[in-house]
């Protein structure tokens, strides 16, 4: 009888230990400041056959945001940023117009390949599964005028952000792959560079 | 048979009472008939009915919308929550058509609009580049679709493979510093700050009922609830602004009309030394009472302005009882009805002359002055009516034995006075005073600006310049008028105005402007949606056939634009997209087609209206500049309807008096208002509409002085004591006038002020033949 509580006490402390919740997801995804890696870009339209695809390298940094280096089927580098998005012309970075709504989008994919949680949650419902080295976070929009663009945004991952699907209401998706991403705790020098155009 | 005077007045004033009682409760029965709104007292103005259907159509929504940007110090969601809970409140009050927290965009709809207008809303840009250069289209196309955050377009590709809605919803979208967050909530970001915008629209307009009232005061709730959290609140609304005037004009009236009421009840009670001499308050009552009455009856409504004005003719209806009363001093025993008999003609012709004085302003065009005019003949004469019937009939069995010492202090003056006639005569003394007059005149300058009819708090016109810096929307109540035989040559009226301010635009005489052109954009220009695609040529598609689009779905899409239902200008406007542009369009109106175009950001005015005379077809519509132009006009008027009234009362005085006796009353007068013009040019103020007909005023009310010292009843020191009382009463109202913070009331006070100085001064010089030092 006397055993009762210590074994109350232990179950709940192994839970908590076992349990991956968002906050251990957020440090997870924010603990390296730079992760570099390849992406796959997949639009399914319910009207084509074979879905429209791209493929690039890509480069997150903590602090100076997401370089997006389309190389098929064009060349074509955009930067993402707190200020939004970016296109480079001519070795200049052009901010691209229409910036209510675009640096209100390029926010959320960053907050979503950063596993930043205050932007998410403004937003969507999380709900998260798995654990540490293999998990599924799915973002439910809140608002009705989200409501009315996606059905769900679903991610998947281990250490690092793998595969991100977008399901519209309208029913086209499209699936982003995050290929052989690495991190590192810092920028190369092109890197940097190219940032800071 | 003779009117018994003793018993048939008391009568008539009875039924008289009854009938005014009646009326008037019949007249607030409901709510109370007082209005707010400048435009009530402004000239109608525009003579053209188009004109003044727009301005009223650009006027309403000012009387109606109420911005509030508040900031949470726990950030945005702690916004959110609170602007959340105020929606719900101030839905619940029931006085608003709709709170607005949240963006409540139907998509479904945008989409359907989006996919019907395409025709009538691609810009030119498109449709040039569509038809001269397809190949070079369909590639940037297919680059669109690959763009890695172009998957939030509210058309999906396959029911718009060319991508012409995104250029549609592009075109449509406001350079503002207002976000929308995915949520639907507006929010602008400032240094750090997060604000989020609430809207509202009241059902009625700021000026009926106490809708403003309430509205200023849910705001005022908010506010501190909100700053004791540590937040800020920031509201703009023409409906706060209206509040003000009202809480404003009704204290002002509480408390001028109640300290000229106060201290003309202690110079009564301190003169008399008798509570019967209270009486003397009941004309001044009565007078405005009737005053009001009239004025609702005339008008259907009574403004603010016209209340604080009047609440001050409690000064000037006491001067019936105050030249009765104070022959008191001599009459001795008195004898109420003797006393009347005595001073009755001069009481007639007083309310004669003023009333005519009055009555000449009624003729003007501004309604406020003709309201203020009304007021003040139907009260001069209540208040003359009342002194009549009344006063003789409470006071026929007391006796009234004043204080002396007032009495012998008139002596002293008028001594002091043949003392100063001995040595300089009159005649000199009328010329130092031209050349006083003269001189000061020249020095004064006329201004009017409608601004100094209403005063508005600092606090209120803060926020609104806030509000405006955060949001960078600076709505200006100037705006063109366009007009076209049809809907063609509208559009391409406007699109000619529009060329002219981007060049005004870029010499920076301008911030922007809306014109609903820009909105229908699809309907100026050369080729039309359904000619540029046309052209297209099955090779150019060949980078969306790559990337697996069917050529059949292209072909169909590129069919249905060719022959895309016809939708009308009203069609588009009234679609979810057009909202903004929507009051802009007015459509058919007497034959022709008008629209408006709304500036923002104005640096020089005069550029714009020699823009609309180089443009037969525009018209610039500045309302504030045209009314003050109509000041300057009405000050004119106003003065040559005095030199006619002036003709009218010398007649009726010359009637009464005999010429001589009406020059000399009718010139004291009018020097008394010269010199006051006078003085205002020496202290350096501007001479201003209401200034004037201050000035006007002292004549009316210089000529009623002029005649009790000119009729001498109970001799001259009694007659100018009764003046001099009139006078200090007169001053306690029109000069307590001065202190308000309304500056039309203000300038209006001092002028009123300083012309009774020198009514008082000069009157003895009325007298029928020079005092004696009895």
């Amino acid at each position: 009888m006397k055993r009762w509580p210590w074994l109350l006490c232990l179950l709940l402390l192994s839970s908590r230990l076992w349990a991956f919740d968002n906050e251990q997801l957020a440090q997870q995804l924010s603990a390296a400041d730079v992760v570099r890696g390849e992406f796959v870009q997949e639009k399914y339209l319910r009207s084509l056959a074979i879905p429209l695809s791209s493929r690039g390298q890509f480069v997150l940094s903590k602090q100076l945001g997401l370089l997006w280096k389309v190389r098929q089927p064009f060349a074509q580098t955009y930067r993402i940023d707190a200020q939004g998005v970016s296109l480079l012309a001519d070795n200049v970075w052009q901010i691209q117009p229409g910036q209510n709504v675009a640096a209100r989008q390029s926010r959320l994919f960053l907050a979503v390949l950063q596993g930043d949680q205050s932007v998410l949650e403004a937003d969507f419902t999380l709900q998260l599964q798995g654990n540490a080295q293999q998990w599924q976070l799915q973002l439910l929009p809140k608002a009705v005028f989200l409501q009315q663009i996606f059905k769900v945004i679903e991610i998947h991952g281990g250490a690092l952000v793998e595969r991100i699907e977008l399901h519209e209401t309208q029913g086209d998706r499209t699936v982003m792959r995050m290929l052989n991403s690495q991190a590192d705790s810092a920028l190369l020098d092109d890197e940097q560079h190219a940032f800071q155009l | 048979m003779h009117f018994n005077f003793e018993r048939g007045l008391p009568k008539l004033f009875l039924v008289l009472l009854l009938g005014l009682t009646a009326l008037s409760t019949w007249q607030w029965r409901g709510v109370a008939p007082i209005s707010a709104s400048l435009l009530d007292i402004l000239p109608q103005g525009a003579a053209d009915p188009l004109q003044a259907f727009a301005q009223q159509r650009m006027q309403e929504p000012l009387d109606r919308e109420l911005i509030v940007l508040l900031r949470h110090p726990d950030g945005a969601h702690a916004s959110q929550v609170f602007a959340e809970q105020l929606a719900q409140q101030w839905r619940a009050s029931g006085i608003y058509q709709r709170v607005d927290s949240q963006l409540t965009l139907d998509i479904a709809a945008v989409r359907q609009q989006l996919l019907a207008d395409r025709s009538n809303l691609l810009p030119l840009a498109v449709r040039q580049q569509l038809a001269a250069q397809p190949e070079l289209y369909f590639q940037q196309r297919l680059a669109e679709l690959f763009d890695p955050l172009n998957g939030f377009a509210p058309v999906s590709p396959e029911q718009d493979w060319l991508g012409l809605t995104a250029k549609i919803q592009k075109n449509t979208q406001f350079d503002s510093r207002v976000q929308v967050d995915s949520s639907g909530y507006l929010f602008v970001e400032q240094a750090d700050q997060h604000w989020l915008l609430l809207r509202a629209r009241t059902h009625d307009s700021a000026f009926s009922g106490s809708v403003a009232l309430q509205v200023a005061e849910q705001v005022q709730q908010a506010r501190t609830t909100l700053v004791a959290e540590g937040g800020e609140l920031l509201a703009s609304s023409g409906l706060l602004f209206a509040a003000q005037g009202k809480t404003q004009a009704a204290g002002e009236m509480q408390w001028l009309g109640g300290l000229s009421l106060l201290g003309s009840l202690l110079l009564i009670v301190a003169l008399w030394r008798s509570a019967s001499s209270l009486v003397a308050l009941l004309p001044a009552v009565f007078g405005l009472w009737v005053g009001v009455t009239v004025c609702i009856a005339v008008f259907g409504q009574i403004h603010v302005l016209t209340l604080v004005l009047g609440a001050s003719l409690i000064g000037v209806t006491i001067d019936f009882p105050m030249h009765y009363l104070s022959k008191a001093w001599t009459l001795q025993p008195w004898r109420s009805w003797a006393v009347l008999r005595a001073t009755l003609p001069g009481l007639s012709l007083g309310v004669l002359t003023n009333a005519i004085g009055y009555l000449a302003l009624a003729f003007t065009p501004f309604p406020a002055l003709s309201q203020v005019a009304v007021f003040s003949v139907a009260g001069l004469v209540a208040a003359y009516v009342c002194t009549v019937c009344c006063l003789p009939w409470l006071l026929r069995h007391r006796q009234l034995q004043p204080w002396q010492q007032p009495l012998v202090w008139m002596q002293v003056f008028l001594n002091w006075r043949a003392a100063l006639l001995r040595r300089v005569s009159s005649g000199r003394l009328l010329l130092a005073l031209l050349v006083f007059s003269i001189a000061g005149v020249m020095q004064l300058n006329r201004y009017d600006d409608v601004r100094q009819w209403v005063s508005t708090s600092p606090a209120l016109l803060q926020d609104a310049q806030r509000i405006a810096e955060l949001t960078g929307h600076q709505p200006t109540s100037q705006f063109f008028l366009v007009k076209g035989d049809d809907v063609e040559q509208l559009l391409s009226h406007l699109q000619t105005l529009e060329t002219h301010l981007q060049t005004l635009q870029q010499a920076g005489d301008l911030g922007s402007y809306q014109s609903p052109r820009q909105y229908l954009a699809g309907l100026s220009g050369q080729p039309s949606l359904a000619q540029a695609v046309a052209q297209v040529p099955e090779h150019a598609l060949a980078p969306l056939l790559a990337a697996g689009v069917s050529l059949e779905a292209l072909q169909a899409e590129l069919t249905v634009l060719q022959n895309l239902p016809e939708r009308s200008v009203e069609d588009s406007l009234n679609g979810p997209l057009g909202e903004a542009w929507r009051p802009l369009w007015l459509g058919l109106q007497q034959g022709q087609y008008a629209a408006m175009v709304s500036l923002q950001g104005l640096t020089r005015m005069a550029v714009f209206s020699e823009l609309a005379e180089q443009l037969a077809f525009v018209k610039w519509v500045d309302r504030p500049a045209e009314l003050n132009q109509l000041f300057e006009q009405t000050q004119t008027h106003a003065l040559w309807l005095k030199m006619l009234a002036s003709g009218v009362i010398f007649v009726f005085l010359a009637i009464a008096l005999g010429w001589r006796g009406a020059l000399r009353t009718l010139s004291v007068s009018l020097l008394a208002a010269l010199a006051a013009a006078a003085c205002l040019g020496w202290m350096g103020q501007t001479l201003t509409l209401f200034s004037v007909f201050g000035l006007l005023l002292v004549t009316a009310i210089g000529v009623d002085y002029a005649i009790i010292v000119y009729e001498g009843v109970g001799g001259a020191a009694t007659s100018l004591l009764g003046t001099l009382l009139a006078a200090v009463t007169t001053w306690l109202s029109f000069g307590l006038l001065a202190l308000s913070s309304t500056p039309a009331v203000s300038s209006f006070g001092l002028a009123v002020s300083l012309g009774l100085v020198f009514s008082f001064l000069f009157a003895p010089w009325a007298a029928r033949s020079t005092p004696s030092a009895a």
